[in-house]
């Protein structure tokens, strides 16, 4: 494009596009070194980008290695190709175990931040009630509590507080120094409940006020009315809760002692101390944690973005 | 109409209730409860009251002091500004109008929402005496046959530079939402004034991105005062080698888990979150309210 629009004024019929390839191409060589300057720019990107996913390829080529082929020397591919590592990692290294552990309390919590933060969203969009935008910003306040002064504090409440009130339930010798303590501390989290309030509060009175007429309860309005409406924010909420918990690493650490109730990060922080160099295993354990989030990430990449976007802006 | 504002009332405190109790329990009690269990020589059991006897013990600890909070100053003061200049340089590359650019802000995002334990172990991996890195070293002409994170001098360096690799993703994402708000007719002006492409980054986005430099640097900032995850991963709980990665939380996690010190460990806790409330006071003293957009 742009041939002969040095110099020569446009035509009026073409004038628009004509017009804006002359201003473009104006100057002699500039299409050429423009080009040249794109071309650069992709390889460039395309250079990071391979930079960025090379350690995922490098591993998921030696989980599928014998241990003799990772110290024979570098190649590209497996020399001989082989499951033995995710076998091992399965059966000799309890992975299985671990995966299902790590779905029960990814899930739990994951199902209980999109109950109780949609309710908690609703009544803090919606319904008004002395005292409501002070308990909103304590609960935002909980964003500048870090998890070390929690800590000590929490452990020693799910020892001796927790296990104390259950008890007086009917519920006795009940321990949360384990899995239930790991899903009891983050059955909702300040986050969640704020996405789901911004999003409530995009939604139009005119749907309720509908709703109000048919003289349906504040319930019947939130399961009826919002909550099919909310979606993107579920969406949200959902996957940044599954994303976080699946990958934590702090709380359980904290929590965790019995190694059946291990997940999957303890499990390979514990194989990288004791075996460190048995590398097939351990990659086809690390591959293991990071599929699923791959697989929810390329589905659902928009509300991954939308939901870190609007996380982050809370301030 | 009275008696319908107060039931409004009553199923509004119903619906927030749950979650209430939650956020009084397992964040506001601990910070009154931290405080108390400082104050006590605990250790299995609750011991004798020993008043600011815990943190005149931490005032002298060398190990704290000479280690854990050296090494996470030294982290922070490198890892903060890396992140933000990935961060910044992904940005700007992934708003212009170029093909793939889903594709690309995906595969820069990745990193940061994969699991810290599998990127940790991929890096051990990587970075091994035999491992992939010095063998790109070694065709390289640079001969280096130690393990990366398990030499004293190279250990930390090398989580600094995983990290920053690991959160340039969420970083870019943050300093995009910025950039978006910048006005397009701003970037029109100076085309028509002729400014070339570095000029007006120099120029006219990097000043004008000042509220997103503020917030990345302060969310920055209070994530890497908190490193945990990649020195328990990767020198263990005693953040070896020869205390080389012990970063502040994982001294906590260790008085607390590893050695049951309770008390001792609270007073830790405690005055970690005094230093962290109070650089986040000050930044918003000097700098106002946070905002990205």
């Amino acid at each position: 494009m742009g041939v002969g629009a040095e110099g020569i004024p446009p035509v009026p019929a073409l004038e628009t596009e004509a017009a804006v390839d002359a201003v473009r191409t104006g100057i002699p060589g500039r299409e050429r070194s423009e080009r040249f300057r794109t071309m650069l720019a992709y390889a460039v990107m395309f250079l990071v980008a391979a930079l960025f996913a090379i350690p995922f390829l490098w591993s998921v080529s030696t989980s599928f290695r014998t241990l003799a082929d990772t110290v024979a020397g570098f190649s590209l591919l497996p020399r001989h190709w082989t499951t033995s590592g995710y076998h091992e990692a399965f059966h000799t290294f309890n992975f299985g175990r671990y995966t299902l552990n790590s779905a029960i309390i990814a899930g739990a919590i994951t199902l209980s931040n999109l109950v109780l933060a949609s309710i908690g969203g609703y009544a803090f969009a919606r319904l008004k009630f002395p005292g409501r935008e002070v308990l909103f910003m304590l609960v935002l306040g909980t964003l500048m509590i870090p998890d070390q002064l929690r800590l000590v504090p929490i452990y020693l409440m799910l020892v001796n507080w927790i296990p104390a009130w259950v008890g007086h339930l009917g519920w006795h010798n009940a321990s949360f120094v384990n899995r239930n303590g790991v899903i009891l501390i983050q059955l909702v989290s300040a986050t969640s409940l704020f996405l789901m309030r911004q999003y409530f509060l995009t939604i139009p009175r005119d749907l309720e006020e509908a709703a109000k007429l048919d003289a349906a309860g504040y319930f019947k309005t939130y399961r009826k009315v919002m909550l099919p409406l909310a979606g993107p924010a579920l969406a949200a909420v959902g996957i940044l809760t599954f994303q976080g918990t699946w990958n934590a690493l702090f709380w359980p650490a904290v929590l965790l002692q019995d190694k059946t109730q291990f997940t999957i990060p303890i499990g390979i922080a514990n194989f990288v101390g004791a075996y460190q160099t048995n590398w097939p295993p351990l990659m086809a354990a690390s591959v293991l944690a990071i599929v699923p989030i791959l697989v929810i990430f390329v589905l659902f990449q928009r509300h991954f973005v939308a939901g870190v976007a609007s996380a982050g802006v809370k301030g | 109409m009275g008696s319908e504002r107060t039931r409004e009332g009553l199923v509004g405190y119903g619906f927030v209730a749950l979650p209430m109790a939650f956020f009084l329990l397992f964040f506001i009690v601990p910070i009154g409860y931290a405080f108390y269990i400082s104050r006590y020589n605990w250790q299995i059991f609750k011991g004798p009251f020993v008043g600011w006897g815990n943190y005149r013990t931490l005032y002298h600890d060398s190990v704290f002091w000479t280690h854990a909070v050296r090494n996470t100053l030294v982290y922070t003061a490198f890892v903060v500004p890396l992140q933000m200049a990935l961060g910044l340089t992904l940005a700007v590359v992934v708003n212009q109008s170029i093909r793939f650019r889903t594709f690309f802000r995906a595969a820069f995002y990745f990193p940061s929402l994969a699991a810290s334990a599998a990127i940790a172990a991929i890096a051990t991996y990587i970075l091994a005496s035999d491992g992939l890195f010095n063998t790109v070293l070694h065709h390289l002409g640079y001969h280096h046959s130690n393990a990366w994170f398990a030499q004293q001098s190279t250990a930390l360096p090398s989580i600094i530079g995983l990290n920053a690799w690991t959160t340039s993703g969420t970083m870019m994402l943050f300093y995009l939402a910025a950039l978006q708000a910048i006005p397009v007719d701003v970037y029109e002006a100076a085309a028509i004034d002729g400014a070339g492409a570095w000029r007006t980054f120099r120029k006219i986005t990097f000043p004008l991105l000042k509220p997103g430099h503020f917030f990345v640097a302060v969310v920055s900032v209070i994530g890497a005062v908190q490193m945990f995850d990649q020195s328990f991963l990767i020198g263990g709980a005693s953040g070896g080698p020869n205390y080389s990665t012990l970063t502040t939380v994982l001294y906590l996690y260790n008085q607390a888990i590893g050695n049951i010190k309770f008390g001792y460990a609270a007073a830790v806790g405690v005055v970690l979150f005094a230093f962290i409330f109070t650089v986040t006071l000050i930044q918003r003293l000097l700098f106002g309210k946070a905002e990205v957009a």
